[in-house]
């Protein structure tokens, strides 16, 4: 993966965030002033999320005008990149998809199976050591997912998704 | 005295076979959760609150203490054997600890790193007791418009010190966190703010999904995208690993002054434990006559590096139970453990639950004792603990993140929170945006907002009491002076003054 640079990283995101500081802010100003229940004005709940909108944004400008001044051009470690989407997209699946969906036991056998073939598959071409890993991924994920599922259904009396 | 009575009684309450296996296992499971590069206390503590959901209220408290205690202490495993600190909080442990594993004493270091963190674990005790009870009776006298300026001081005094470089993004992340608080119902008029037509947020988010998010997912993306470290375990057979009490009386004064670095940095507002090593470190480094060793491999730094990032938990619980602000991020978990389990923490602590206090002080005593036999003689589990590939360990860990907050609620909208800030966290730590002011600004954004809007009501809206009450001014200047202290103009514009008259008598 590409590594990228701090400096346009920060720069962009000090625009993200100074649109999220005038949102705060416009959604504060325009929330209810709650008249009709009588309350002292200086207590409206919008204030704080005003004052909050306006710090965000101030920040916000100072941090591009800096990151823009800046001659220092870091560069923002990606890691391995192939490992780190993998890993953020079998996480996601389980936890948005397959948790609620499927019962918590099956849904948690999928992915550590799954994680546990796909991290630890070997680089040859021979197919003993793909099956032997292929192996103690099921058994581990079985294992693993039959001790959680117990542990908090038995032991803390949890309803499992 | 009363305080030794009450030390007394709460070790006589605690002293139960029950409790003191709590104590091991749960010292134990701590020492391997910190061992282990990708998991920090933060996460051990909060995936450990739902576990003790279904215990009483001291057993609770005493599995989550030693966790937190066990995980600072476990990162410096890490840190010696693998120069990955297992936790942020060791990472100047590293700095001497590996070079000394490199060169065959990696059990010796281990033995020194013990005995740093149990002397500044008890080092941090002995002030929890003598502090904590005169700040809550003090903090009683605390209103809503001190509240409101000690909530904005925790945020901009963690957003300042935890930033690594650029301290606009620790207040960012601290602003960020104060955000977060305000969707849900407000504290005085119970309105509903920013829930986006979606019901589940009328109540908030919840602090334990958010946090299991932000340190325990994107903890696995990070191990996941680093590369694993290679264990250094070069002793011979017969290598020593208790450390020689002349090697610890010698740098007694280091020990001492790490201790208390340590105790105070902790009570800084969400400061936490890696600023504590970091500040122990330096101070010993200066003062030290072996100065040159510092990084190459000395015991003193070592040690410094360890009593001090200890010393940060019973310091951290200082304003957690009296003012019921976070000295770290984990204990932001046990401000949140506490009000599960029905304690209170605030300054009403010593007239509601006077003996807490104590119990704590105990409860971290035990632990201390724990890492002590723990860490001294189980050094070859952690070194095969250490072996176990990120394949294996992260899935379970992430499975944990995903029913952990599950269960204390029983809503899968929690699960989703979590891998929300799962990603945000991770991003945003890669861009270098500390994580401790924003889940303070978390914890902090409901007692800001409320106090704010309380003082305005009872001064009519006149903001002048804000700036005018003693306590306030004194606030107000530390804030102030804080905010100008970093900024560079301001840095520059003063050393220009300082300048000329510094050379004047000059000839």
């Amino acid at each position: 993966m590409t590594p990228i640079s701090m400096k346009k990283a920060d720069m962009v995101t000090a625009i993200v965030l100074a649109v999220i500081g005038v949102a705060m802010f416009l959604g504060g100003y325009q929330m209810d002033r709650l008249e009709f229940r009588k309350i002292h004005p200086a207590s409206i709940p919008g204030l704080v999320p005003m004052g909050l909108g306006l710090l965000l944004s101030l920040c916000a400008v100072l941090m591009f005008r800096s990151a823009r001044a800046s001659a220092d051009d870091e560069l923002i470690s990606t890691g391995k990149g192939g490992v780190l989407i993998w890993t953020t997209l079998l996480c996601l699946i389980y936890a948005l998809v397959l948790v609620g969906w499927l019962p918590f036991l099956a849904a948690t056998f999928l992915f550590i199976t799954l994680f546990v073939t796909l991290f630890s598959w070997p680089a040859g071409p021979e197919l003993k050591p793909r099956l032997k890993s292929l192996a103690v991924a099921v058994l581990f994920g079985a294992v693993m997912s039959v001790a959680i599922s117990a542990l908090f259904r038995y032991g803390f009396l949890v309803r499992l998704p | 005295m009363d305080s030794i009575q009450s030390l007394a009684v709460a070790f006589v309450e605690l002293t139960t076979p029950m409790m003191l296996f709590h104590v091991l296992w749960a010292t134990l499971l701590g020492i391997i959760v910190g061992s282990l590069p990708g998991l920090t206390a933060t996460m051990g503590v909060a995936l450990l609150t739902s576990l003790t959901y279904s215990m009483d209220r001291d057993s609770a408290i005493l599995v989550l203490i030693c966790m937190y205690v066990g995980a600072i202490y476990g990162g410096s495993r890490s840190a010696i054997l693998l120069n990955i600190p297992g936790t942020p909080a060791s990472a100047a442990t590293s700095l001497d600890g590996y070079p000394l594993a490199r060169a065959g004493k990696a059990g010796y270091a281990m033995g020194l790193a013990t005995v740093g963190s149990v002397l500044g674990t008890l080092v941090g005790i002995a002030l929890l007791v003598l502090l904590a009870p005169p700040l809550a009776e003090a903090a009683i006298r605390f209103g809503s418009f001190e509240f409101f300026w000690l909530a904005v001081f925790g945020v901009v005094i963690s957003g300042q010190l935890t930033a690594d470089g650029n301290v606009q993004k620790g207040y960012i992340a601290g602003i960020l966190g104060l955000m977060v608080a305000m969707i849900g119902s407000d504290g005085i008029h119970a309105h509903v703010r920013f829930n986006l037509g979606i019901p589940d947020l009328n109540g908030g988010i919840g602090l334990i999904p958010a946090m299991v998010g932000a340190f325990g997912f994107a903890e696995v993306l990070t191990a996941m995208s680093n590369p694993p470290g290679k264990v250094v375990t070069a002793d011979g057979p017969k290598a020593r690993t208790i450390p020689r009490f002349i090697d610890v009386w010698k740098y007694k004064l280091t020990i001492l002054r790490s201790g208390v670095i340590g105790t105070l940095v902790g009570i800084l507002p969400g400061v936490g434990e890696d600023i504590g090593a970091w500040a122990s470190y330096a101070a010993a480094r200066r003062s030290s006559k072996e100065r040159d060793q510092f990084g190459k491999g000395s015991q003193e730094g070592l040690i410094a590096a360890e009593t001090g990032n200890s010393a940060v938990v019973p310091g951290s619980l200082i304003p957690a139970l009296t003012l019921a602000i976070p000295g770290s991020a984990a204990s932001a978990v046990l401000i949140a453990a506490l009000f599960i389990h029905g304690i209170r923490p605030g300054p009403m602590i010593m007239i509601e639950a006077p003996e807490f206090i104590y119990l704590v002080a105990v409860m971290l005593l035990f632990a201390t004792l724990a890492i002590l036999v723990l860490g001294l003689f189980l050094t070859p589990v952690f070194v095969t603990v250490l072996k176990v590939p990120h394949a294996y360990l992260m899935p379970v860990v992430f499975t944990l993140c995903v029913i952990g907050p599950y269960a204390i609620s029983q809503r899968m909208f929690d699960v989703w929170v979590m891998a929300v800030f799962g990603v945000i966290g991770f991003v945003l730590r890669k861009m270098n945006y500390p994580m401790a002011p924003l889940v303070l600004g978390i914890i902090l954004g409901d007692l800001l907002d409320k106090s704010l809007r309380r003082g305005l009501i009872l001064s009519d809206g006149d903001l002048s009491p804000f700036f005018t009450r003693p306590i306030c001014a004194v606030f107000v200047v530390i804030i102030a002076a804080s905010i100008l202290s970093s900024s560079q103009g301001v840095r520059r514009a003063v050393s220009r003054l300082w300048r000329p008259s510094a050379t004047d008598g000059k000839p």
